[in-house]
């Protein structure tokens, strides 16, 4: 590494902070929180400011990810394809400088998305609801931030692997379909082909950690710990899994005391992984190819 | 010291062979034209000198350092405007010339490289994404001139510009090579490089045809000029007074225009005195010189099997070129 990370990094914060796309995508998140903390107050009487976070983390994991993916999906490729990538790499960043450069640039500006959604949401709850449930909001900031630069991880990381802007996008679109509109065909159906039958409530431990790792139920799992009442992963639902087994974490499911793998907690973990392994992957193969 | 040497240089996508077995030396301090049609290699080359392509056998050094090892110790020390880049069109013209202040430590005043570029103050303050091709260009030529890079590498340095900021890049790199900067850069348009190169390297198809300098090219293809001159009397009869001069090789006479072969410059001025003395009223003059372009389509489209006929082709062309013109 020869020092330019920084450099890079503060370029391309100030580029993406000049995006049209990126601020509709932080208005967004912002309306969103506004609009579900209008709303609740609104209509119902007996909720506290605590139980109100909740609330906002069930869009969240839906919206959080693709603001993140679209963040970062064209920022090795865009420049590959453009060409400006040469007028970077003429300069002394090296291809180390611009992948890590980019990864930090774009975690940044979907930190600030989030951090202002979670201002927003701090300023409505006292607003509002009259109290800020202080602990949990910053438990609350800081995992959503997390969740959103596991994803930003991922798109840098499709990002710096591919050469096409087609193919980033159809790998993270995958992806995300994957995890929110597939993922219960993908894990449930092998149990299914193997065991006859499908994922009971004390599912076989594979199967438990498979779920861990969908980043998706890491972050519901771990905003569940966090703020009082429960935030349920949203997904495509085909009833492979026996009914009672839907919304409840792999940690409530294993019998007796589970595993630390199996721990909400290790949801942590997880969403470190999505952030490190597809950036590593990108790295990899962006270091070793023609540009 | 040489600035740039190549050895064995190869790069191949599958059957095909974008650079074949390059041996280059580029001295330091002076300015090398690298010359060849579009596709003949040229950017690949350079591509390999920047490390944005690994070659698939040899290896190249630049200012001593092994370009795909010791990259990082190149890149501060070069000055690169690549071919078939882009700016960031958010991004303001000051800010990339910042941005590239920022990364190679340098000191240079912004504002002071964007006028010798040759763009205004307010261009500067503008996105670069409302740049024309031009504009684009010498922003780029701009950070590449940040930090005083003791080597500028340049690929196609006048795509984009009108004639006037071709001259502009001609006077700075001029001046640059004034100042001790070796320069190496690219181009497929001929005149643009016969006006500043020391040395110019012909390559096509990969492969290096020919280095030299100008004069050498010339020589060796068997340049000389073709002088034509137009005469109020019939020319048939000053045919033998033209021929016997020195350094004409061939005349041929028809009705008032003698086509004289010239292989001494010098021997232009003594057919004139020779044909005043004669008696004979010149009523135009008109010369061919054998230009870098006649060189070069002989260099390129030449058959090496042909080498032999090289030189007539080359004068057959260097008439084409002259009707055309």
């Amino acid at each position: 590494m020869s020092g330019h990370i920084g450099t890079v990094a503060r370029k391309e914060f100030e580029d993406a902070g000049r995006s049209k796309l990126l601020w509709s995508l932080i208005g967004l998140l912002v309306g969103l929180v506004t609009v579900g903390y209008v709303a609740i107050w609104y209509t119902a009487d007996d909720v506290t400011a605590a139980e109100v976070l909740s609330f906002v983390g069930t869009p969240l994991q839906v919206i959080l990810p693709i603001a993140a993916l679209i963040a970062g999906y064209m920022a090795v490729v865009g420049e590959r394809r453009s060409g400006s990538i040469k007028l970077l790499l003429g300069l002394p960043p090296n291809r180390t400088d611009v992948v890590f450069g980019k990864l930090l640039g774009r975690t940044a500006v979907v930190t600030a998305a989030v951090a202002l959604a979670c201002l927003v949401s701090l300023v409505l709850s006292a607003v509002l609801f009259g109290s800020v449930p202080f602990v949990d909001w910053l438990g609350f900031a800081a995992v959503s931030a997390l969740f959103g630069a596991a994803f930003a991880g991922l798109a840098v990381g499709t990002s710096a692997a591919v050469s096409t802007r087609g193919k980033s996008m159809a790998i993270v679109v995958g992806i995300y379909m994957i995890l929110i509109a597939l993922w219960e065909l993908i894990t449930a159906g092998p149990y299914h082909l193997i065991y006859g039958e499908g994922p009971p409530v004390e599912a076989e431990t594979w199967y438990l950690l498979l779920e861990q790792f969908n980043p998706i139920f890491a972050y519901t799992n771990l905003i569940s710990q966090i703020v009082e009442g429960s935030v349920f992963p949203f997904q495509f639902q085909y009833g492979l899994q026996s009914a009672g087994a839907y919304g409840m974490t792999p940690a409530e499911r294993y019998p007796g005391d589970a595993p630390f793998y199996l721990q909400d907690e290790f949801g942590v973990v997880v969403l470190l992984c999505w952030l490190v392994v597809p950036v590593a992957i990108g790295y990899y193969r962006f270091n070793r190819t023609d540009l | 010291m040489t600035a740039i040497e190549t050895s064995g240089l190869t790069k191949t996508y599958g059957d095909l062979v974008a650079v074949d077995d390059l041996n280059l030396s580029v001295e330091k301090g002076e300015v090398f034209g690298f010359l060849g049609p579009n596709g003949a290699g040229k950017s690949t080359t350079i591509n390999m000198l920047l490390d944005l392509t690994r070659p698939s056998a040899g290896s190249a050094t630049v200012l001593g350092y092994d370009a795909q090892t010791e990259a990082d110790a190149i890149s501060p020390r070069v000055g690169v405007l690549p071919e078939g880049f882009d700016i960031y069109p958010r991004l303001s013209g000051r800010r990339h010339v910042e941005f590239a202040i920022e990364t190679k430590d340098a000191d240079n005043d912004p504002d002071a490289i964007i006028e010798r570029v040759g763009l205004s103050a307010d261009d500067a303050d503008r996105p670069a994404g409302d740049y024309s091709k031009g504009m684009c260009q010498r922003l780029a030529t701009g950070m590449a001139l940040v930090g005083d890079p003791d080597l500028l590498i340049m690929d196609e340095p006048s795509s984009g510009l009108d004639p006037h900021g071709i001259r502009e890049m001609q006077d700075l790199v001029r001046a640059e090579a004034e100042r001790g900067t070796t320069v190496f850069f690219s181009s497929h348009i001929l005149q643009h490089v016969e006006a500043v190169c020391d040395r110019v390297g012909v390559l096509n198809d990969g492969e290096l045809v020919a280095v030299d300098t100008i004069e050498g090219l010339r020589e060796d293809i068997g340049g000389g000029a073709t002088m034509e001159l137009t005469l109020v009397e019939a020319a048939a009869g000053l045919r033998e007074t033209a021929a016997s001069i020195a350094g004409i090789t061939d005349v041929v006479a028809s009705d008032h225009a003698l086509e004289c072969t010239v292989t001494d410059p010098a021997a232009k001025a003594d057919l004139v005195i020779a044909l005043d003395d004669a008696g004979a009223t010149i009523e135009d003059v008109r010369i061919d010189d054998v230009s870098l372009e006649t060189l070069f389509t002989a260099l390129t489209n030449g058959d090496e099997s042909e080498a032999a006929t090289e030189t007539e082709t080359a004068s057959a062309t260097a008439s084409e070129s002259g009707v055309a013109r």
